[in-house]
């Protein structure tokens, strides 16, 4: 039940299996309440022909009964009713037994009989359960007046099994109906749900095309007839058409706020470095500076992070990329890593494979990623511990891993390093330095990932933290 | 050498005007595109510093105008952005180079050098302080007579000391030079650096080149 499709097809399958047993449920009411009037009615009509039949010979022959009997012609005469058919005298004794009847046997015979008997109990007519074991009569009683003094009354009856025969037939061919009908159903409901969500799936095939700012001016083709469907590309069109906009605003914004905010840190900085090199300048007043200046540095270095992702974020990548030797990154980082290492007291190892690993990067890119998990490697690595970086391709993909023997990351905190501006708490700095904007993690995630690439990071508190780099060999993304 | 910059923040274009003018050059100063477009005809002009982003005309328009009317004058172009591609953009229409903001003066000053198309050999490819010197073109460094292996790194921050022999150069200024632009080592990676030219350059050796100034960075004299 996970697709509309399948959901509307259940639906109108059990609609119409609904509908179908609804349907057969009245007609089978319906048929059945005519079957048990029909049954009344002949019931009605036999008793009353048989009196008739009576009447008339009564009227034509005098003499009807002889011996406590119906006269023989007579017999022959009603036997032709199919159904029940018992005449009695005016003591309540049997005269006449139609063939159905006889079949009865004397048992049940008399059941019968008694119905006919004066003094008349109740009603003259009813429906009997003949003990022990059926079957049920529809009867009706007439007392028959114009045939003579010997005749008493006659019972008409019939079996109601043969009224209800033609409405469970009804039943019989809806069960049969039923499990054809279900599968007709399905198929013809999931064809028709096909036919009707195919737009539906061409849409969602549209819009998950439509991935970041770079397709956001795709437009889905919008269909002449103004149905449902129509009406809802429509709608995500002109929602898109706003994303679109905002994508446009965030846009100009970002070059706005670039300029607006370098513009003045361009002033600083170009202040700052002709007053430094003043000669002359008392000490005290070149330290300030100096300070000054680094602080220009970092807030030029917070404001590009912040662009930079601002416009990662519109699915821009601003790489520049060749194809280059990973090793000549690799090697050129040792170095940086080696100085870093000797100063916190920590040991640095290098592994580079033989052969070249030339891939397509935007190489200051890479090299900022480097030089980011390696400083963090270093700040978070005790003296006398150890940090590596390994370069190694593993087919068709290429792995950077910078590993440490460090303090390593909270489990809790792990899924958050590489949210921006997320810092774990101060305690895991060393005293008296100044932490970061926390950015850098997001940047080195954003420089993988533009790269079509991924990073990971694995740790185990006190034991320490790798991260793995992983970048396609082809240009891609 | 005649250099028209067109840029519309008055400071900035004070600043790199005077640096420029100092450096030697012939400067004039606009504040518009289409001001610059009118000056910047018959060749009047051996260079143009363009700010991308400028009132009326962006700095892009007045790059393709210059290039559709044939001019080929050398561009360096001043922009904010970042990105790559707008970088590449500019260098497509008929760019130069480019100089990203906030620049130093120092890099500015360079590219312009490098645009101005003027001999480089003017420019002595070894550098000398006292007995010690470092040539620019082969890399060899020599104090004296003996020759001194340098890391790459070594090397750079002591070319960069030695292009500014007898200037106080800042920590951060050494760091940008010698690192990627995006590196912070939230440490003095230089010290470290220092430390280890020291004992290559200093060690045993009168008088002693490099010098520290406390707070501040380094200086290398003799």
């Amino acid at each position: 039940m996970q697709t509309l499709r399948a959901q509307l097809t259940a639906w109108y399958s059990a609609a119409l299996v609904l509908t179908l047993g609804a349907f057969t449920l009245a007609l089978y009411l319906a048929r059945r309440s005519a079957s048990f009037h029909d049954l009344d009615q002949r019931v009605q009509s036999e008793a009353d022909l048989t009196n008739g039949i009576l009447e008339e010979s009564y009227r034509a022959r005098g003499v009807l009964v002889e011996r406590d009997s119906l006269i023989g012609d007579f017999r022959g005469l009603l036997e032709v009713v199919p159904d029940y058919l018992i005449i009695t005298d005016a003591d309540g004794r049997v005269l006449f037994l139609s063939q159905t009847a006889r079949e009865l046997g004397y048992q049940k015979v008399e059941q019968l009989a008694d119905l006919a008997k004066p003094p008349l109990r109740g009603r003259n007519a009813g429906v009997i359960e003949l003990a022990p074991d059926g079957p049920r009569i529809s009867y009706v009683v007439r007392f028959v007046t114009g045939a003579g003094p010997q005749f008493g009354a006659i019972l008409a009856g019939a079996n109601v099994q043969t009224a209800e025969l033609g409405p469970q037939q009804l039943l019989t061919t809806f069960v049969l109906i039923l499990p054809i009908s279900l599968v007709t159903a399905l198929l013809v409901g999931s064809w028709i749900a096909r036919r009707a969500l195919e737009p539906v799936d061409r849409i969602i095939t549209e819009v998950r095309e439509i991935t970041d700012g770079r397709t956001l001016h795709r437009r889905l083709a919008e269909p002449m007839v103004k149905d449902e469907l129509g009406r809802l590309t429509e709608t995500l069109n002109q929602m898109m058409m706003r994303l679109e906009r905002s994508f446009a605003a965030l846009r100009r914004f970002t070059a706005d706020a670039s300029h607006e905010l370098k513009t003045p840190l361009t002033v600083l900085r170009a202040g700052v470095e002709r007053s430094i090199t003043t000669p002359g300048l008392p000490q005290e007043t070149l330290a300030t500076l100096e300070e000054t200046l680094l602080e220009i540095k970092r807030m030029t270095e917070l404001v590009d992070a912040l662009l930079t992702l601002a416009r990662a974020d519109e699915g821009i990548a601003p790489l520049h990329r060749e194809p280059v030797d990973l090793r000549a990154i690799v090697e050129e980082a040792r170095e940086t890593g080696e100085l870093l290492a000797e100063q916190a007291g920590v040991s640095m190892e290098v592994a580079t494979p033989p052969e070249p690993v030339v891939v397509p990067v935007d190489a200051s890119r890479i090299r900022q990623l480097l030089l980011n998990l390696l400083t963090n490697a270093v700040k978070y690595t005790p003296a006398g511990g150890r940090v590596s970086l390994q370069l190694g391709p593993s087919d068709g993909r290429v792995i950077l891993t910078i590993a440490d023997t460090g303090i390593g990351i909270a489990p809790g905190d792990l899924p958050h390093i590489f949210d921006r501006f997320w810092r774990a708490d101060s305690a895991r700095t060393r005293t008296g330095e100044r932490p970061g904007a926390g950015l850098g993690l997001a940047i080195c995630k954003w420089i993988a990932e533009a790269h079509g690439g991924t990073i990971e990071v694995q740790s185990r508190p006190g034991r320490g933290t790798t991260f793995t780099v992983t970048l396609p060999r082809d240009a891609q993304a | 050498m005649k250099i028209l910059v067109v840029e519309d923040d008055k400071t900035v274009g004070q600043y790199v005007k005077r640096g420029l003018v100092e450096a030697g050059y012939h400067v004039e100063l606009v504040g518009d595109g289409t001001e610059a477009l009118r000056l910047a005809t018959d060749g009047r002009y051996d260079l143009l510093v363009l700010d991308l982003r400028l009132p009326g005309r962006s700095g892009l328009e007045v790059l393709r105008t210059l290039r559709d009317r044939g001019d080929s004058v050398p561009v360096l172009v001043l922009t904010a952005q970042d990105a790559v591609d707008f970088k590449v953009q500019a260098l497509r229409m008929g760019a130069d180079d480019y100089v990203t903001k906030p620049f130093s003066l120092e890099e500015l000053l360079a590219r312009v050098e490098a645009l101005g198309r003027r001999p480089k050999a003017i420019a002595a490819p070894v550098l000398k302080v006292a007995d010690l010197a470092l040539d620019t073109g082969s890399r060899e460094v020599k104090r004296g007579d003996r020759a001194i292996e340098l890391t790459p790194k070594e090397y750079a921050v002591l070319e960069y000391l030695m292009r500014h022999a007898g200037r106080v150069m800042p920590r951060t200024l050494i760091t940008e030079y010698a690192w990627d632009y995006h590196f912070d080592p939230g440490t003095n990676i230089v010290d470290v650096v220092i430390t280890r030219l020291r004992k290559k350059v200093d060690y045993a050796r009168e008088p002693k080149l490099i010098h520290t100034v406390r707070g501040v960075g380094y200086v290398v004299k003799a």
